[in-house]
């Protein structure tokens, strides 16, 4: 099947858009993906997927105007007539007084780990063998059901600059939730560049002694309750905050949890949150999609809140440097972090537990969403694994919560922080590398029937 | 292009499907959106591919590709069957597919005025004079309108002798003020929040949104919200606009009968559904005046087709009828393990995407009374207007959803304006205490274009026709 495109080839095919006549810059985003997905459920494979796409997003600049156009047709000829479109939108649109002209020329930093061949490549035979593997740590009584996707991306950015880059990556994800006898779930998860990496046999069985650990889960009250929050719940409180919060443009607006807090405590000392899409542990492409170097960006040290990221537009009206976080234009929701940290601490798993007298082991949450922005408040649910705490043990499964929870508030009555970190995926947004922490107070405002 | 799909169907037959669809997509689409009288972004977009669908012993396989050269389809035709193979790695029942009368035609979806030959200038200063217009409010921070555009035309071919070329078009727009004060951060949109109200229908339904007559409004009430109180935490009887039955409808029940969340195929990911296929005639899932009624034919709904991705006709199906629940909506593989045939409810999210079980236009059977009426039939409660938060858990159990703005109904009267209101329930307590359904002139047909479902993850566009509605016993006010 097709594989990488290369530098080489994108070149020639954006230099048409590039060499448009009658504007003042021009830049081409280009996206090349291509993978398979094998999906599973009730211990079989019932959606098996591939496909391939390869994309051309460019942006037009005309005395001040914007235009943007995309399409797939990844020839000459299709970012030639992406670009006119472009310019089309550019010569009728009002100017934009914030624009902050196109990316300069900057080296970006390779990532030479990021592309696995053998990943790009996987076939649909060693995804179905990966999951038979995951499928047979699922006891008597008990199904599983997941994803397993191996996929490769080529992402490119060229600009009437002079500024181009190109960055190959590739990514392999297995997740699962494994279910059955009484009415016990289990969840597992895991990333990685390189599918070698990917164990099918421990995420099996780490869901399946989830699922039996759940079983017959009894009812406990809502209210205000110590909890242990696996990194995968961690992960729902990272990706809020970072919707909610770490942008330049909500900043600067109003609009952030952080507005106005830079400098001020926001959480425990014991809570440092950075982005870094360049570092290991993550799955990051080392630029952003206007071209410009990501670095990492200290967003919360020792508790306290450093700054937000941005991109050229907010940089410029914060009367800062971006910092490489554009996402692809146009976009009116401003920069975004894609790669977060929580730097780890020294609890384990077993010491934040010990440490409860009564609290709530939580294995993740499910659909969650903003009750009140400014406040960091959210709502959800648990799910695949909750289970009451007392005098330091695990007692018993309890039915799943809704949780109604500031992730500051939370974050500041923070005790204790994992010294084990995971990638961990959060249902609308990217993956964050997070430890467990343990958290004073946390408030569930209501209950599920299992 | 219709050929093309035909040729990969073929393609797919010599390298051993026992059956094989494919589709051809083209999809167009526009967005503009305006903020503070300056363009935050015009952007047009097109993608062009096939998406093809294999049964090999019974096991499905698919494979999609932005290639459409001869050897291109072959070779993508040839990795459809190679997945399929490889599934037959975890034993399973093998797929039956339900009997479809295969169809020849060609469909398009009603449209007075081409949205997409309507000129930007035009667009831009529609979009202009509704945020000039919220400005003029003092204290608006942020005044944004917005219009989006999708053409979809899908070319299907199936190996038992479908051949269907639909185009369907969507337009959409909505107007939103936003105002930030100490600590707090107020919204108020229209028609609907999340960029407006989206229809099956050309610039027409642009037209006739209203935008420009509404911004005032629209924007004094975000500045009121401001300096609004809380709403109060408490138990209450709970009035809900169209708008809001739209997402409540769409959360907890249209996704709750999709048979293949019923049937666990959507476990690891969004979750499965309390319903059961043998709840079918003995669930009561709501209080009698609830009926329920997913119909593909509706006109202007953004689940309104004449074929299904699989080629099943268009239908009218039964949801909730009089509060019991009667049927799910289903696909040609889950609807025979039911003993049914499908409902005609597959739909991808362009040619990458492999068809799924999406909802149509899953819609509240009107009653009787305005909204008004239904006010003024109320001593004390809560009213609330336009979703501005939901979430529901992975059996579509527990749910909470938050909205724009509430008031406080006094003696029939709307009172006190109430800022940050939510409410939280359970599902058939929720509908069972409903006792009152708005009738046919306060009913809506809105769209929600973003409903995300599946992996790898897909985004439709589904309608609901909904009517403002009152719940009794409804917790509101969640903190």
């Amino acid at each position: 099947m097709p594989g990488p495109i290369g530098p080489d080839e994108v070149r020639g095919v954006v230099r048409p858009a590039l060499e448009l006549p009658g504007v003042d810059g021009v830049e081409v985003l280009f996206m090349h993906e291509w993978g398979g997905l094998t999906r599973f459920a009730d211990s079989a494979i019932h959606q098996s997927t591939w496909s391939e796409d390869t994309g051309l997003r460019v942006r037009v600049v005309k005395g001040g105007r914007i235009g943007v156009a995309a399409t797939n047709d990844f020839s000459g000829d299709g970012a030639r007539k992406a670009a006119e479109t472009a310019r089309e939108i550019a010569e009728v649109v009002a100017p934009d007084p914030e624009f902050p002209g196109l990316a300069p020329p900057a080296p970006v930093a390779e990532r030479a780990d990021a592309y696995d061949e053998a990943t790009a490549a996987t076939s649909p035979e060693h995804r179905a063998e990966a999951v038979a593997a995951l499928v047979a740590q699922c006891s008597d009584g008990f199904r599983a059901s997941g994803a397993f996707e191996t996929m490769a991306v080529e992402v490119g950015l060229a600009n009437s600059e002079g500024q181009f880059c190109f960055a190959p990556s590739t990514q392999a994800s297995l997740t699962t939730v494994i279910n059955g006898g009484e009415g016990g779930n289990g969840f597992a998860e895991v990333f990685d560049a390189r599918v070698d990496q990917i164990d099918p046999e421990a995420v099996g069985r780490r869901a399946a002694g989830k699922a039996r650990d759940g079983q017959n889960p009894r009812d406990l009250d809502p209210g205000t309750y110590r909890v242990v929050l696996e990194p995968s719940a961690v992960s729902t409180l990272a990706g809020f905050l970072a919707y909610m919060g770490f942008g330049g443009r909500m900043i600067l607006e109003g609009r952030s949890c952080f507005t106005a807090k830079e400098g001020q405590s926001v959480a425990a000392p014991s809570i440092s949150i950075y982005d870094d899409a360049t570092a290991p542990g993550t799955l990051g492409i080392p630029f952003d999609f206007e071209g410009v170097p990501r670095r990492r960006v200290d967003l919360i040290v020792d508790g306290v809140f450093r700054g937000g990221v941005y991109d050229m537009r907010t940089a410029k009206q914060a009367g800062k440097g971006s910092t490489g976080h554009a996402l692809p234009p146009p976009n009116p929701e401003g920069p975004f972090p894609l790669n977060l940290f929580m730097e780890p601490g020294d609890a384990t798993l077993e010491e934040m537990i010990a440490a409860t007298d009564r609290g709530v082991l939580v294995t993740r949450f499910h659909y969650s969403n903003i009750v009140h922005q400014v406040e960091s408040t959210i709502t959800g649910m648990t799910r695949d694994g909750t289970f009451l705490i007392e005098d330091g043990e695990v007692k018993y499964p309890v039915k799943n919560f809704r949780f109604t929870q500031s992730i500051l508030e939370a974050l500041q009555n923070t005790a204790m922080v994992g010294r084990d970190t995971e990638l961990a995926s959060e249902f609308f947004f990217s993956a964050s590398r997070v430890p467990a922490l343990a958290i004073e107070r946390f408030t569930f405002t209501g209950r599920s029937d299992h | 292009m219709l050929e093309v799909a035909k040729q990969a169907v073929e393609a797919a037959k010599r390298g051993g499907a026992d059956y094989a669809d494919a589709r051809v997509v083209t999809a167009e689409t526009e967005s503009l959106t305006v903020r503070n009288q300056e363009m935050e972004g015009v952007d047009r977009s097109t993608s062009e591919g096939i998406g093809i669908r294999v049964l090999v012993n019974g096991y499905w396989g698919f494979a999609a590709t932005a290639r459409l050269e001869d050897a291109d389809i072959a070779r993508t035709a040839e990795q459809a069957v190679a997945i399929a193979k490889a599934a037959s790695r975890l034993p399973r029942e093998p797929v039956e597919l339900s009997a479809v009368e295969p169809a020849v035609a060609t469909w398009h979806g009603p449209m007075q005025e081409d949205p997409f030959t309507v000129s930007i200038e035009e667009k831009v200063a529609l979009l202009m004079e509704a945020s000039r217009r919220m400005q003029l409010v003092k204290g608006v921070a942020f005044a944004e309108s917005s219009l989006d555009f999708w053409r979809d035309r899908v070319r299907f071919a199936s190996s038992e002798g479908a051949a269907i070329d639909q185009t369907t078009v969507h337009s959409g727009g909505g107007i939103e003020a936003t105002t930030v004060g100490e600590g707090e951060l107020q919204r108020r949109s229209f028609p609907n929040s999340f960029r407006g109200h989206v229809a099956a229908a050309g610039w027409e339904h642009i037209a006739r949104l209203g935008l420009l007559e509404e911004a005032e409004r629209t924007a004094t009430e975000a500045v009121e919200l401001l300096q609004a109180k809380e709403c109060p935490s408490e138990v209450t009887k709970l009035v809900i606009d169209s708008g809001q039955v739209e997402l409540q409808i769409h959360e907890s029940i249209g996704h709750a009968v999709e048979l293949d969340r019923v049937l666990g195929m959507e476990e690891s990911y969004a979750g499965s559904s309390f319903v059961r296929p043998d709840d079918r005639g003995k669930l009561r899932y709501a209080s009698d005046l609830v009926s329920i009624m997913a119909d593909a034919t509706l006109k202007g709904g953004l689940g309104t087709f004449a074929y299904d991705h699989e080629g099943v006709p268009a239908q009218r199906v039964p949801i909730i009828v009089d509060g019991l629940f009667q049927d799910f909506i289903s696909s040609r593989e889950t609807a025979p393990v039911i003993g049914q045939t499908s409902s005609g409810a597959m739909r991808a999210d362009g040619w990458q995407a492999l068809p799924l079980i999406r909802m149509t236009n899953v819609s509240i059977e009107p009653r009787e009374g305005t909204l008004a009426e239904i006010i003024g039939d109320t001593k004390d409660g809560i009213f609330m207007s336009t979703n501005s938060s939901w979430s529901i858990d992975d059996h579509r159990v527990n749910f909470q959803f938050g909205c724009e703005i509430a008031w406080r109904i006094k003696d029939g009267r709307l009172t006190e304006m109430y800022r940050n209101p939510n409410y939280t329930g359970i599902t058939t307590e929720f509908w069972g205490s409903c006792d009152a359904v708005g009738g046919r002139e306060d009913w809506m047909l809105w769209g929600t274009p973003n409903c995300g479902k599946g992996q790898p993850s897909q985004t439709a566009r589904v309608g609901h026709g909904a009517a403002p509605a009152r719940f009794r016993d409804v917790r509101v006010g969640v903190r």
